[in-house]
């Protein structure tokens, strides 16, 4: 059980942290800010 | 040994021959290419004084004009002679279908290049020739509509040159210079695909098979070089270049066929004719399936429609890009064109898109999970299903709402305004990625479940993968559907960069987890066999919706295509001026194109029936160890 819950964590933040660089990168490229709305 | 020379040295031969016809034309228009530089020394030549130049409508270069300018035509019988018909539907007939039997006959053979190629590297002896037994099948179809292909094609000019002999005269004037290259190039793919076929017997092994194969390069390197010279035409009438405002060519072919749109269109037509011609080829097989009296056959038309269904689901997906990015380079032409498509005047044909969109990819998930039922051990998959079809349907539903609907004055008062209150907010662009990308993530884990249904990894971090893979699914449903809500509280032009992405992520599901399932399923555990045959009838009926759906599909958007000229032959350049120079209402134009579907429906199960008259049973021995054996055909399995 506990190692199941390691392999989630470590997936979860792998996973959340590839997505988050795509989205802020591929907006970045376009000129664009994908932060608009945490920064208004 | 002496004939086996011989052969060797034929067959080289029948290759370097080929790749002459591939050259032949390239060689014939090197003048013609020069034609541009030895213009101005022609027209200096007749005088010296008379020098006319010209700016070029989309490249604003200046150039010598080379040519008469667009005609002014007038409705009458000199530039529109008719007969007692719409000559506009007429032409939409002829043109129609030469489209769906040429976009068949382009596709077919890549198919057969690649599952020719696939049986000659393949290991395994028995799958080598069930291969090789696939491929000859698919040229079997491909060639017995080639002809009527042809024949349609001379159909179309002769419409052409009856029913509009004006603009048909100019664009032929404009495109004059590459015009007998594009007839050489038949003549070039007729002979290649002729000695292709034949030529399977007897050069089924060894050197003689790489021969063979290569020969199918060059048949399809000649097919996808017509094809993109055909799109240059219709590059041409949407987004003209080349010529300067009032269309008289400026001596530079290569701007006439390098127009804004050429690219896009080149992209999105192989695409659209790949998936087409699984399509076909599919219900083909989900025919011969249904109607097979043994085992051997049902297997053998099993694995057949699998293979052409997965074939065409794979340009199915990147299709939708492929549109996007063509929708986009319209709007960078011509803004008022993107909105005429996509907001304006076609709008609500857009909606029959998403909704046709939908349902090939509902199909496609459907026979999938209905293949599982022909795997040991894939029963495990089955309970999940229904979540699928949850999110599949959220997807679809979100995908076609319209932005607002035709009402009468009673029923807008009723719903308070255009839009629905709830409803309309699903009818932006912002839902409507996030939608279609939900679809595709959601069918491209479906074709993970199929890949890995009868197999138990057996790597040692399978535990991980699988978390992994989960996670990584997860992850990508809440960026897809978060991007999507994320757009209704930011600008337009920040939302607009959001659809790259969506994509992006619809894209990492696709690559990274097959090739993650790939490298999990590297040795894995078989529970059993694929039982080829042994699928329910339901799914071949999935396969035969697929393929029409994608023929009716392909007639709605060339005909959104086409419309967008509006009332221009040559957009902005020659007018139309036929009394069919306006927009069809959206339920005759479904209607014609539901007419174009049947008749093309009717006419190809004719020329399959027609196939099967001289039916030849195999260029190999047998069809070894069809039904259920342990030989698996997709490289994945």
């Amino acid at each position: 059980m506990g190692q199941t819950i390691v392999y989630v964590v470590v997936s979860l933040v792998i996973c959340v942290a590839y997505f988050t660089a795509v989205d802020h990168f591929l907006m970045d490229s376009q000129g664009l800010d994908f932060w608009y709305l945490f920064r208004k | 040994m002496g004939l086996v020379a011989g052969k060797k040295l034929f067959s080289i031969m029948a290759l370097c021959a080929m790749i002459g016809l591939l050259l032949l034309p390239i060689a014939v228009s090197l003048p013609t290419l020069a034609m541009g530089a030895d213009a101005p020394d022609a027209v200096k030549k007749d005088g010296e004084a008379k020098v006319e130049k010209g700016r070029d409508v989309y490249y604003k270069t200046e150039g010598i004009v080379a040519g008469a300018p667009a005609p002014k035509t007038v409705d009458g019988p000199r530039d529109y002679p008719r007969y007692n018909f719409e000559s506009r539907v007429l032409l939409w007939f002829a043109n129609q279908q030469h489209l769906y039997y040429g976009s068949f006959v382009l596709a077919v053979p890549i198919f057969c290049m690649v599952i020719e190629f696939m049986g000659v590297v393949t290991k395994d002896k028995a799958m080598a020739k069930r291969y090789d037994q696939l491929a000859y099948d698919f040229i079997k179809i491909s060639l017995t509509a080639y002809s009527l292909t042809a024949i349609l094609g001379g159909i179309l000019i002769f419409t052409f040159l009856t029913l509009y002999p004006a603009f048909f005269g100019y664009l032929s004037s404009i495109f004059r210079p590459v015009m007998h290259i594009y007839a050489l190039m038949f003549v070039a793919e007729s002979g290649t695909l002729y000695i292709y076929y034949y030529g399977w017997d007897k050069m089924r092994e060894g050197f003689l098979k790489w021969i063979h194969l290569s020969m199918s390069v060059i048949l399809n390197v000649i097919g996808t070089l017509l094809m993109f010279l055909a799109n240059s035409w219709i590059g041409f009438m949407m987004s003209p270049a080349g010529v300067d405002e009032q269309g008289r060519y400026l001596g530079n072919i290569w701007h006439v066929i390098h127009t804004a749109l050429w690219n896009p269109l080149n992209v999105h037509r192989i695409l659209g004719n790949m998936a087409f011609g699984g399509g076909v080829v599919a219900a083909y097989a989900a025919y011969k399936f249904l109607a097979s009296k043994t085992d051997e056959d049902r297997a053998h038309y099993d694995w057949m429609g699998y293979i052409a269904m997965a074939l065409g689901v794979a340009f199915l997906i990147p299709l939708p890009f492929a549109g996007y990015w063509l929708m986009r380079e319209v709007y960078a032409y011509r803004q008022q064109m993107g909105i005429t498509l996509m907001g304006g005047l076609l709008a609500w044909l857009f909606i029959i898109q998403a909704t046709m969109i939908g349902i090939l990819f509902l199909s496609t998930n459907y026979y999938l999970w209905q293949a599982l039922g022909r795997m040991r051990g894939a029963e495990k998959y089955q309970r999940y299903i229904k979540y699928l079809v949850f999110v599949l349907c959220c997807g679809y539903l979100v995908f076609i709402t319209p932005h607002t609907i035709v009402m009468t004055p009673a029923e807008l008062k009723a719903m308070g305004g255009q839009q629905h209150p709830v409803l309309g907010n699903y009818g932006v662009m912002s839902a409507k990625n996030g939608g279609i990308n939900v679809i595709i993530t959601t069918t491209i884990l479906s074709f993970v479940w199929y890949m890995r249904g009868n197999k138990v990894s057996t790597v040692s971090w399978s535990k991980f993968g699988n978390i992994f893979m989960g996670c990584f699914f997860g992850c990508a449903y809440v960026n897809i559907v978060g991007l999507a809500v994320l757009g209704y509280y930011i600008p337009a032009n920040v939302r607009v960069g959001l659809s790259v992405p969506q994509v992006a992520t619809t894209l990492s599901c696709l690559f990274f987890m097959f090739a993650l399932n790939s490298f999990m399923m590297k040795g894995a555990k078989q529970m059993g066999p694929i039982e080829w045959g042994k699928i329910s009838a339901r799914s071949q009926y999935a396969l035969i919706m697929l393929a029409t759906a994608f023929t009716w599909m392909m007639g709605l958007m060339g005909y959104i295509r086409s419309s967008v000229r509006l009332f221009w032959h040559v957009n902005e350049i020659m007018r139309d001026n036929s009394p069919w120079a306006y927009t069809h209402t959206v339920g005759f134009a479904a209607n014609m194109i539901s007419f174009n579907v049947l008749f093309f429906w009717i006419s190809i199960l004719f020329v399959f029936w027609l196939g099967s008259l001289g039916i030849k049973k195999a260029p190999v021995e047998a069809k070894a160890g069809v039904p259920g054996g342990a030989a698996q055909p997709a490289g994945s399995h």
